[in-house]
C-alpha cells in the first residue's frame, strides 16, 4: 500500500529560462522503505473563527514517527487566508487556493497544528479547508 | 510579474477505497493576484550535526515566501530535522521542529519570514539539501 507525492513546480518567465521543478515523493515509515499504512483519509471543515483551532493534535508517541500533512485554503478568495501554527509558532500563512504538504514530528504534546482564520469576518463567509494525515503506528494519534 | 504554479499530486491505496488529490495553485503576493517576481535556488552540502540557518528573513524582503525543500538522498535512513524559530545569526537557538525530511521527501510550505528555517543533518558524512524560495 503506497503513498505517493509528487510536487510540480513551473514558471516560463521568474527567470531567464524556464522552471521546471517535479519531485515524487513515496510516504515511507521512518528511516525505513516500508510505506505508511494509515491515514486520516480526505478532511473538509469550515473555518468561521480569527482563533487558533486544533486541525491535528498531536501525540509525543509519534516523535521518532513518520508522518506527512496535507492542507489546503478551498477559498476561492485569494485575500482570506488561514494562519498555520505548530505549537505556537507560526510557519505561515495559507492564501485562497494554497496547499502545503510537510513532515510532521510531534516532539511533544504541544506540538499541535493548528490553524486560524486570521482575517475572517462575519461577512467573510466560511473558510473551507481540507487536509489530510499519513502516518505510522497505532498510537500516533489520539483523536484524530 | 511571473506566473509561477505549485501542482501537488497526492495518491495513496491505503484505504479501501483510493485518495488521490490534485491541486494547483498559482503563487501569489499576500492577498491579492499579483504573480511574486523572486526566486532563489540553492544547493547545500552539509558535513556536520550541527544546527545551521537554512534560510534566513534577511535573505527574503517581503513577509510572505514559498519555500520547497529536498532531500535528495537515496539512504532512507538520512533526514534532516527542519526546525522554525527564533534563530539567532550565525548561531541557531531552540526553534519549534516541523518535522524530519527523510531520504527521497520534499516539502512545500508558506513561510510568513518572522524567524529563519533551520536544518540539522542526522549524519556527519555529507548530506545535500536543495532548496527554492518564491517571494
Amino acid at each position: 500500500m503506497a503513498t505517493t507525492a509528487t510536487i510540480t513546480l513551473t514558471s516560463a518567465d521568474i527567470a531567464g529560462d524556464p522552471v521546471n521543478v517535479s519531485k515524487t515523493a513515496t510516504c515511507t515509515k521512518a528511516g525505513a522503505t516500508t510505506d505508511l499504512d494509515q491515514t486520516t483519509g480526505l478532511n473538509r471543515v469550515h473555518l468561521r473563527n480569527a482563533t487558533n483551532k486544533v486541525l491535528l493534535a498531536a501525540n509525543a508517541e509519534g516523535n521518532d514517527l513518520a508522518a506527512k500533512v496535507y492542507i489546503i485554503n478551498k477559498s476561492t478568495d485569494p485575500s482570506l487566508y488561514l494562519t498555520i501554527t505548530i505549537n505556537a509558532q507560526t510557519v505561515g500563512k495559507l492564501y485562497g487556493g494554497d496547499w502545503m504538504f510537510f513532515p510532521w514530528s510531534q516532539t511533544d504534546t504541544s506540538a499541535n497544528i493548528e490553524v486560524a482564520a486570521t482575517n475572517w469576518t462575519s461577512s467573510t463567509g466560511d473558510i473551507p479547508v481540507e487536509y489530510a494525515l499519513f502516518h505510522e503506528d497505532t498510537d500516533f494519534l489520539t483523536n484524530a | 510579474m511571473a506566473t509561477v504554479n505549485a501542482t501537488i499530486s497526492l495518491a495513496s491505496d491505503i484505504t479501501d477505497n483510493t485518495i488521490s488529490i490534485s491541486n494547483t495553485s498559482a503563487l501569489y503576493k499576500a492577498g491579492g493576484t499579483t504573480g511574486l517576481d523572486t526566486m532563489t535556488s540553492v544547493t547545500k552540502r552539509l558535513t556536520s550535526t550541527d544546527q545551521v540557518d537554512l534560510i534566513t528573513t534577511g535573505s527574503v524582503s517581503t513577509t510572505h515566501a514559498y519555500v520547497y525543500i529536498n532531500n535528495p538522498s537515496t539512504d532512507s535512513i538520512e533526514y534532516f530535522n527542519i526546525t522554525i524559530g527564533n534563530a539567532g545569526a550565525g548561531s541557531p537557538t531552540d526553534a519549534e521542529e516541523i518535522g524530519r525530511l527523510y531520504g527521497g521527501d520534499w516539502m512545500w510550505f508558506p513561510w510568513d519570514v518572522d524567524d529563519d528555517i533551520c536544518i540539522t543533518p542526522s549524519v556527519s558524512t555529507e548530506m545535500v539539501v536543495e532548496y527554492q524560495v518564491f517571494s
